[in-house]
């Protein structure tokens, strides 16, 4: 039997060699994570890509169905959201403990509105029958507009991507938020520091990937 | 043990590139407001695609980190990439067996024409002389 | 810590009771759990593939209703892909093996592994209860707009199929980093053993392609479910666009099944050929190639499904391309045993076999890529009896072989070899009594997933239901003498076939606790038998451990308490 490391700092498991080998392992991990749930979002990619190239006529009546207002706010929200956490992880490297939790929890409340602000859209397409597949049936009158205009050929397949696609997203931001509020938990009980921060740096990637998917999903669904 | 120092990025350069997220933002919508035609789509994926390189590189600090990382990301793409072009080989050339050689094609483009205009005398004067 | 049989403390015994294996982190112990989970789940689809060629023994009701026999095959089918081929070697030997071969001393993420070990069974339990809540019939594909109108059953098959894909992202993502991050001092990209090579390939393919299958069977659950209209024609959707999506994954996932076997197989023949597996480099990127390769061919199962013809000219061209790395290997093993000095032991057998059973699956493979033939040849028994040559011949028949090699390190005792010589014999006759006379009915015309059939198929179709009983008669043999070997096998030493990987050269039988006595520092090839030589002069089996100095066979107890502190 070997002696165990007794030089090693407390959170290095035993089966690693050095905090160096363990934190590059566990990057490495997220990485290859973040590539899984790139290509398990690419399907949703190309049945947005193939039916738009099929139906661009109802592409171009629908994504006007969609407030760009709201889309761009959240936009903004998950950009900030982006930021605070980049900037959490800069304090905890330099050892600012404070700077960390403080930033966690702006990344937090940042990723709650745009929730908030989504449940708002969701709601509105809801009460006008803006639903995928069988269940679409536009109807009402809002400020003077009515919805029916929007009964096109294709229109419940628009829906259907449209939902999916931010649906998926969303209960990926519910997630992160699951996991922000873990680690702000375990900064504030004083778990990291400039030597170990792995979960922070790893539930930043994570975000930054969600962040990334909606860079996208902004400017295909609401905007062209 | 060995140890290396892990990459901080700098305050600054952090606000610079949400500045320019913000900014890139902004330009996206507002070049949405103009119909650019066949440029629409390029130019939304374009600014696009800049705004996540740069959370990439600088946010996720991949430029700085372990090049295994890149690689692994890039592999990731390339596969959207091929299997999106991939089905794409087949959707947008669906049912080319049936219409294999320039003349078909023509000759089914002059019957929908003529058919639209309501000449089927004409047609079927064309079909006769075959 | 009470002495064991050996008298030393090892991975199986340094921690008694059933939690102490519920919970384990060891990836040992994990490989075992996963040993008994995928082995129930192949029998279960082993019997009914055994009902369902009973069914076809003669025209007309046999022995079940066409409802129940169109159950039984897609049942048959989901099981034996999703809970036993897909995780046989690398979740079992992968699990077992991989880490010790690195010199390391677990996988990375131990916690993640023992999750995805439950994930696996949470979905395949998911997935069986289908059985209860309603009919699912119509093959394992799942193709809409068929699969979307039969009962409720299917949204419980595709939630299944959509955890136990998270199982093996995890598993293979898992192992990714393990071979990046946790080699031992000394273990070169170059001087890996191929097992571990086919595995990173295995794994690549396992982190790519899953999420795929992910997002398709989520969508066919919100079309079941919510009409979503992406699939279903009636609805304004594309059928063919979820065969894409299917084999984006399904294809890839025919090379997560063959890729480890190939891996053990390379193994098996430069340790039982006493001879370096030659081509090394050409066998281990072939592995990486064909992983990669096999992300480009998905369209060659869709070439009658209304594709267009230019993508079945590409998909079609492409997959002669496979054909190229496959050959590179099958070529390097014959060459391997050409200059080596081959020792006959069951291992070994598989491992020729393979060969054969393999190559035939293979070169029908490519066959089936020429665009003219499979128009022909599509959905009929040819296509069946290739795969099964594939993945059976390929994949069971390597993986027997894998188990027949680690199970004297994994349970440290030695099966009976004449009774595994016997069972060999039965499973290679056997299988090809049952298979190669679809074949024929094949080419014929007999289409596949059919009840009832003309009557000129039956002289086949009786031989292919011999055939079963035979190869199920040797498989229960095999299942036999490795339970009795358990209980009253001869111990076993500490390197019975003289092979070079640290499992064998630098741990005990069975494996300490945390592998490695000290950590290896390795200095030559997996296959470098040149360099060994100090290691053979008392004949075939090894009794030395390496690096351990004069008497480290009989090694003094390690105390356990130990484990503890680490």
């Amino acid at each position: 039997m070997s002696t165990p490391h007794s030089d090693q700092p407390a959170h290095v498991k035993h089966y690693f060699v050095s905090s160096e080998q363990q934190f590059d392992a566990a990057k490495m991990g997220m990485w290859l994570f973040l590539v899984t749930e790139i290509l398990l979002f690419s399907g949703m990619f190309v049945a947005y890509t193939i039916y738009r190239s099929w139906h661009p006529e109802t592409w171009a009546a629908l994504s006007t169905a969609l407030d760009w207002k709201l889309g761009g706010l959240n936009t903004i929200v998950l950009l900030g959201s982006s930021f605070t956490v980049a900037l959490g992880i800069h304090h905890i490297q330099k050892g600012n403990k404070k700077g960390l939790i403080i930033n966690l929890i702006l990344t937090f409340l940042f990723a709650g509105v745009f929730l908030v602000v989504k449940y708002f859209e969701y709601s509105a397409k809801i009460e006008h029958g803006l639903l995928p597949g069988a269940a679409f049936d536009p109807h009402g009158i809002s400020y003077g507009f009515d919805y029916a205009t929007y009964n096109v050929p294709y229109g419940p397949q628009f829906f259907s991507i449209y939902f999916v696609m931010t649906g998926i997203h969303g209960f990926h931001v519910l997630v992160g938020m699951g996991l922000f509020a873990w680690i702000t938990r375990k900064a504030i009980r004083g778990d990291f520091s400039a030597e170990y921060y792995t979960p922070v740096e790893n539930c930043g990637l994570y975000w930054h990937l969600v962040d990334i998917i909606w860079i996208f999903l902004f400017p295909l669904l609401y905007l062209i | 043990m060995s140890h290396t120092e892990h990459h901080i990025t700098s305050l600054k350069t952090l606000s610079i590139v949400f500045g320019a997220l913000v900014f890139l933002t902004v330009f996206t919508v507002f070049t949405a407001q103009f119909d650019l035609g066949a440029f629409n789509v390029p130019l939304a994926l374009a600014i696009a695609l800049t705004k996540a390189s740069l959370v990439v590189l600088i946010f996720m600090a991949l430029i700085w980190d372990n090049k295994v990382n890149a690689v692994i990301l890039a592999v990731g793409c390339l596969f959207v990439v091929v299997f999106i072009s991939f089905i794409l080989l087949d959707t947008e050339y669906r049912g080319d067996l049936s219409n294999t050689f320039e003349q078909t094609l023509m000759d089914e483009r002059l019957e929908a024409e003529r058919a639209a205009m309501g000449d089927t005398e004409a047609a079927e004067s064309q079909a006769a002389d075959h | 810590m009470s002495h064991s049989a050996n008298g030393m403390v090892n991975y199986l015994n340094h921690d008694k009771g059933i939690k102490s294996w519920l919970f384990t982190l060891d990836h040992k112990r994990i490989g075992i759990m996963y040993l008994v989970a995928v082995s129930l789940a192949f029998l279960a689809g082993g019997i009914l593939a055994l009902l369902v060629r009973i069914e076809l023994l003669a025209p007309g009701e046999t022995i079940m209703s066409a409802d129940a026999y169109n159950q039984s095959f897609t049942l048959h089918a989901v099981l034996m892909i999703f809970a036993f081929i897909i995780p046989a070697i690398p979740a079992v030997m992968g699990n077992f093996a991989l880490p010790i071969q690195l010199g390391a001393k677990d996988v990375a993420f131990p916690r993640l592994n023992l999750a995805s070990f439950y994930i696996y069974l949470i979905g395949a339990a998911i997935a069986m209860s289908a059985l209860i809540v309603g009919r699912i019939d119509g093959g394992w594909t799942f193709y809409t707009p068929y699969s979307t109108s039969i009962g409720d059953g299917i949204l419980f098959v595709t939630a299944g199929v959509f955890v136990m894909g998270f199982s093996s992202i995890l598993t293979g993502l898992n192992f990714i980093v393990t071979v990046h991050k946790m080699r031992a001092p000394g273990l070169t990209w170059n001087r890996l053993p191929l097992f571990i090579w086919s595995i990173y390939a295995t794994s690549i393919v396992q982190v790519l392609a899953t999420p795929v299958i992910g997002i398709t069977v989520l969508l066919l659950f919100l079309e079941k479910a919510f009409q979503i209209g992406i699939f279903d024609p009636a609805l304004g959707g594309d059928p063919v666009l979820f065969q894409h999506f299917f084999w984006f994954y399904s294809h890839p996932a025919v090379y997560i099944m063959i890729l480890p076997a190939f891996g053990v197989v390379s193994d098996l023949m430069g340790t039982f050929s006493r001879h370096q597996v030659s081509g090394y480099k050409f066998v281990a990127l072939s592995s990486v190639a064909i992983a990669f390769l096999g992300f480009l061919v998905w369209g060659h199962h869709m070439f009658v499904s209304g594709q267009s013809a230019v993508s079945s000219v590409v998909f079609s061209l492409i997959t002669y391309l496979i054909g190229i790395p496959t050959g590179v290997k099958v070529i390097n093993w014959v060459q391997t045993m050409y200059k080596g000095s081959v020792q006959f032991k069951s291992p070994m057998l598989y491992a020729i076999m393979f060969l054969f059973t393999f190559s035939i699956g293979g070169f029908t493979g490519i066959m089936l890529g020429v665009l003219a033939i499979d128009i022909h040849l599509h959905d009929t028994y040819f296509v069946v009896a290739h795969f099964h040559y594939v993945m059976m011949g390929g994949n069971v028949i390597a993986a027997l072989g894998g188990l027949h090699y680690w199970w004297p390190k994994m349970t440290g005792k030695l099966y009976n070899e004449t009774q595994a010589k016997i069972a060999a014999f039965l499973v290679f006759f056997g299988f090809n009594l049952t298979f190669f006379p679809q074949f024929i009915m094949g080419a014929q015309g007999m289409p596949r997933r059919y009840y009832d059939y003309l009557p000129q198929y039956e002289g086949y179709h009786q031989l292919s239901t011999y055939g079963s009983w035979v190869l199920g008669v040797g498989l229960f043999l095999i299942a036999y003498y490795l339970l009795v070997s358990v209980f009253k096998g001869k111990k076993a030493g500490l390197n019975p076939w003289g092979a070079l990987t640290l499992e064998w050269t630098h741990t005990t039988t069975p494996p300490d606790h945390h592998n490695f006595l000290e950590t290896p520092v390795v200095t030559r090839g997996a296959y470098d038998f040149h360099l060994a030589r100090h290691l053979f002069e008392h004949g075939g089996e090894v009794t030395e451990l390496e690096g351990m100095g004069d008497g480290a066979s009989t090694l003094p107890e390690t105390p356990a308490t130990e484990d503890a502190t680490v």
